[in-house]
């Protein structure tokens, strides 16, 4: 044993001498190595943290441990929405026999079912919902609700909408007066030009307490038109057990408003979704410049999305003016004008301009004047907690269904709230998805036939159809009559119709009702989320004893393009580190050839003094795994202290939504794995002695003879 | 006692497509306390003859026996342990390790042979460097000594292990004549003292002179086998 020992001590000892004795080629190989190790530990640990954050992101926004849904799809699920956009899944029939059966497999905690899907949503624009106000304000003055709030708050509507009529007209002036007086839609156009000279007349404002309906009437008709803001935009949802759904997915919280009551339909609108979607724009985009150079360090001065932003700003303070009422924009403007240095008397449009003319030095300030001085007179989002909403989506059929839902708050998702990849979701209750997504409720089916029943529709058979549908002849001309619109029969109509929606809307469900019914997929939580892959199988088996037809999915494919999103940031490291590994390989090969061919005279000697094969192989091997053990071990140092920093100076920041999601928070702190340390201890050991390995069968090939050969 | 028995040996060099014979039938035996020098023009074939003997290199034909041993018969392993426990081996441009201090050069076939204890390599080194005079040498790296000096070294390295035979191919041609005479002094105290076998080649005359026996070779053949005096 001592024998070896001594052998060994001499091997290494050479090994190191030689090492020693050649230091650029032993500090160039060195370097590789380092380099390579440097790159594994810290790659690895990035990537194992980012494997933690979307674990933590995916599991705890949506996904579960692992999803199931009807095996006959013909598109996977993916969560977050899929190359072309949704898939489209087979729904599950009977969510309640799927959960009673998938409950019974052990380490199965919670199922909760799920139909993710988009819709649109109407929002309004600021006019149709200033006249909407108007409307309501005018109905209680009528019916004689008389008090002198009440009056005021009339009188203060109805300065807002004239003054929004002249906006309209002055900013529309121009495109009528350039109407090509032949064109097609000339009449049309000259009309809009009576139109808007009339709304905008004293005439008409005086005579308009006179008749409110019928001047709202004109408005609503011929006026809310000429706005030209979209009132329709798209959203996100997950149909679920709302309440399973908030028990489940720990990372979901409730953000603004309240909770939806228990078995009540309604909606949680995605908080990160209404910044984005529903937010005033340029509330919106002073937000984001805010977070531009708050968190990057992004200016102004030299970032050009920052700049096309706060020219967008520019673009838009019509919008901002159109919300506030006569009233209010003076205040306003009383407010703004010290604050901006503007001479007294400059009005509101000028005063805006200058408040959203931003550089890097009067942000800061211009933002907070926003929010303390214009924000709590302005609607800031389209869609705020405790609206009712009509949200519609083309069913399974094709046609639209549509319902209402009342909006009891926002949702967000902890530690990824600034993501949209979660937060753009909105969630809602199970049997508005059901409505929305054409299933026949059994509420639906008995609907239907108090409809039919209240419309006197029934059935006409063909022989009979010419007579039942006209009928006798009868003198049809002398019906014909001035249409005159009763506002109050017509409102009266519509109480009795909405009846059924109110119901719905105060209906609480039990929990039977939510579970028996359709679902597209289940979320299933585990117990223990280490037990993933058992558990998996446990329930594919149980599904398929149970005739359910379902798929197992674990939580990673699920999530769709997310997941292959983190796919391929690990398969390009990997690649990227054994193109590394290769090219390091050939030159520390190479290096190593030439040093065995340097040493031919050396090796020979040692042959024929009696050194056996095997020493000579090993002096080459023991050399290179020196370099691979030393400099690795030096590398994997430097790589942790490459983490610390990181970690040190705050993590890596989230750039993008997608990163936000994926590092499940504002920025990634990398944690240094003992795994990925010695991970890269091996890749450099075996890289090293694996380029040894035709350098020492060099070695091994010297014959004794070459001592012999006397040059020099 | 017979140390070295070759009988009929002839070698054949492949070159290129021509076949170059080294030795065309060579017998020669050498007794245990020799002092034998092998003389010959370049190309006569000397440095093969002591390959052979050496056990680095094999016949085409004919047979080497090293100390009562076929080398034919035996395996590489079998012939790198012949060449280790029995054989020293001196060359003509010293050959030592150069990352190696001269103790370390010294001890470095103690330390494949095995077994020897530190305190006894120890000894064993420094004995012979002493013997060497170069004692005061021991930690330097080859390269900081003179070639007479490097050529002690690889003497006291070749004898370190206390081999039967010693084989040396001209030990002398890199060294200048004082130096030469000096080495081949030391040589022949060795062989004197411990009565270890020594085969050198050289083409030297005043070193062949110090001989106990001379043998000549011409064209890859024994020319002649002279007994000479050997005085020191």
């Amino acid at each position: 044993m001592s024998q070896r020992l001594d052998t060994l001590r001499v091997l290494l000892r050479i090994a190191v001498r030689n090492l020693v004795a050649s230091r650029v080629r032993t500090v160039i190989l060195g370097l590789i190595v380092l380099i390579g190790s440097l790159i594994v530990v810290v790659g690895a640990s990035v990537m194992d943290s980012i494997d933690r954050g979307m674990r933590t992101s995916i599991q705890g926004s949506l996904g579960g441990q692992l999803q199931v849904y009807a095996a006959s799809s013909k598109d996977p699920l993916a969560l977050y929405g899929g190359m072309m956009g949704m898939s489209r899944l087979d729904a599950i029939d009977d969510f309640a026999k799927v959960k009673e059966v998938l409950l019974k497999v052990p380490e199965v905690k919670a199922v909760v079912p799920m139909g993710i899907d988009q819709a649109l949503v109407a929002t309004g624009n600021a006019f149709d919902q200033a006249l909407e106000r108007l409307r309501g304000d005018a109905r209680r003055v009528v019916a004689g609700e008389a008090g002198p709030e009440v009056q005021a708050g009339y009188q203060k509507r109805k300065a807002h909408v004239r003054r929004m009529v002249d906006l309209l007209a002055s900013d529309l002036k121009q495109a009528l007066a350039i109407v090509d007086q032949e064109g097609r839609d000339a009449p049309e156009r000259r009309k809009q030009g009576e139109d808007l000279r009339r709304a905008s007349a004293d005439a008409f404002w005086a005579g308009f307490d006179a008749d409110p309906f019928a001047a709202l009437e004109f408005l609503e008709n011929r006026i809310a038109p000429l706005v030209m803001d979209s009132g329709f935009t798209f959203i996100r949802y997950v149909g679920t057990d709302v309440e399973a759904f908030m028990k489940a997915f720990e990372l979901a919280r409730v953000a603004k408003g309240e909770p939806i009551p228990p078995g009540r339909r309604g909606i949680l609108l995605g908080k990160q979704y209404a910044e984005e979607w529903l937010k005033l724009r340029n509330a919106r985009r002073l937000d984001q410049i805010k977070d531009a150079r708050d968190r990057f360090g992004r200016r102004l001065a030299k970032d050009e999305e920052l700049q096309r932003w706060a020219r967008e700003m520019l673009g838009r303070i019509r919008e901002i003016e159109l919300q506030l009422d006569p009233v209010e924009a003076e205040a306003v403007a009383l407010a703004l004008a010290p604050a901006l240095g503007a001479p007294e008397g400059e009005p509101l449009p000028g005063l805006l301009t200058r408040l959203f003319t931003v550089d890097d030095a009067t942000f800061d300030a211009r933002y907070r004047l926003f929010y303390e001085v214009l924000a709590p007179r302005l609607r800031l989002y389209q869609i705020s907690v405790g609206d009712t909403i009509t949200i519609k989506a083309p069913g399974k059929s094709g046609a639209f269904n549509s319902v209402n839902v009342k909006v009891y708050g926002m949702v967000e998702y902890r530690g990824i709230e600034k993501s949209g990849i979660a937060g753009n979701t909105s969630i809602m209750d199970l049997q508005s998805f059901r409505d929305l997504y054409g299933f026949m409720t059994k509420e639906k089916q008995a609907e239907l036939a108090r409809l039919k029943a209240g419309l006197g529709a029934r059935e006409v058979g063909r022989d009979e159809a010419e007579a039942v549908l006209f009928g006798a002849a009868a003198p049809v001309a002398e019906a014909a009559q001035a249409a005159a619109i009763d506002e109050r029969a017509l409102l009266a109509g519509v109480g009795e119709k909405r009846a059924s929606a109110v119901a719905a809307a105060d209906r609480v469900y039990a929990q039977d009702e939510i579970d028996q019914g359709v679902a597209l997929n289940a979320a299933v939580i585990l117990q223990d989320p280490r037990r993933l892959e058992q558990t998996r199988a446990d329930i594919a088996r149980a599904s398929d004893a149970a005739g359910l037809g379902l798929k197992v999915m674990d939580w990673q494919e699920a999530s769709g393009m997310v997941g292959q999103f983190v796919f391929m940031l690990r398969t390009i490291l990997i690649v990227a580190v054994l193109i590394f590994f290769a090219v390091a390989l050939v030159i520390i090969n190479n290096a190593m050839v030439m040093a065995a061919l340097q040493r031919v005279k050396e090796i020979g000697t040692m042959r024929a003094i009696g050194a056996q094969k095997g020493f000579v192989t090993w002096m080459l091997l023991i050399e290179v795994a020196a370099v691979g053990l030393f400099f690795g071990l030096l590398g994997a140092a430097l790589g942790g202290g490459v983490v610390a920093l990181i970690r040190a100076s705050g993590g890596i920041p989230a750039y993008t939504d997608l990163l936000f999601f994926l590092f499940s928070g504002p920025a990634l702190l990398p944690k240094l794995d003992p795994a990925s340390v010695v991970l890269s201890l091996l890749v450099v050991l075996s890289v090293s002695v694996l380029s040894g390995l035709y350098p020492a069968w060099i070695a091994l090939k010297v014959t004794p003879v070459e001592a012999m050969a006397s040059e020099e | 006692m017979a140390i070295i028995t070759v009988r009929g040996v002839t070698k054949d060099y492949q070159l290129g497509k021509t076949i170059v014979p080294a030795l065309r039938g060579v017998d020669l035996t050498v007794e245990a306390g020799e002092f034998l020098s092998i003389a010959g023009p370049s190309g006569s074939g000397k440095t093969t003859l002591l390959n052979l003997i050496g056990c680095v290199d094999t016949p085409t034909a004919g047979s080497v026996e090293v100390d009562g041993r076929d080398t034919r018969k035996l395996s590489e392993r079998q012939l790198t342990d012949l060449r280790l426990h029995t054989i020293g081996f001196i060359f003509q441009s010293f050959n030592l390790v150069q990352v190696l201090s001269v103790f370390q050069n010294v001890e470095f076939p103690l330390l494949l042979q095995g077994g020897a204890g530190k305190a006894e390599r120890s000894a064993r080194v420094l004995g012979l460097l002493e013997a060497m005079g170069i004692r005061e040498y021991a930690t330097h790296r080859p390269s900081e000594l003179s070639g007479g000096q490097r050529q002690r070294v690889a003497v006291a390295r070749a004898l370190v292990t206390r081999p039967k035979l010693v084989l040396a191919d001209e030990p002398t041609a890199n060294l200048d004549s004082q130096t030469g005479q000096n080495i081949i002094d030391l040589m022949r105290d060795m062989n004197r003292k411990d009565g270890t076998t020594f085969v050198f080649s050289t083409h030297d005359p005043k070193v062949m002179a110090h001989a106990s026996a001379l043998v000549r070779i011409a064209d890859g053949q024994v020319a002649a086998r002279e007994q000479l005096n050997g005085q020191a």
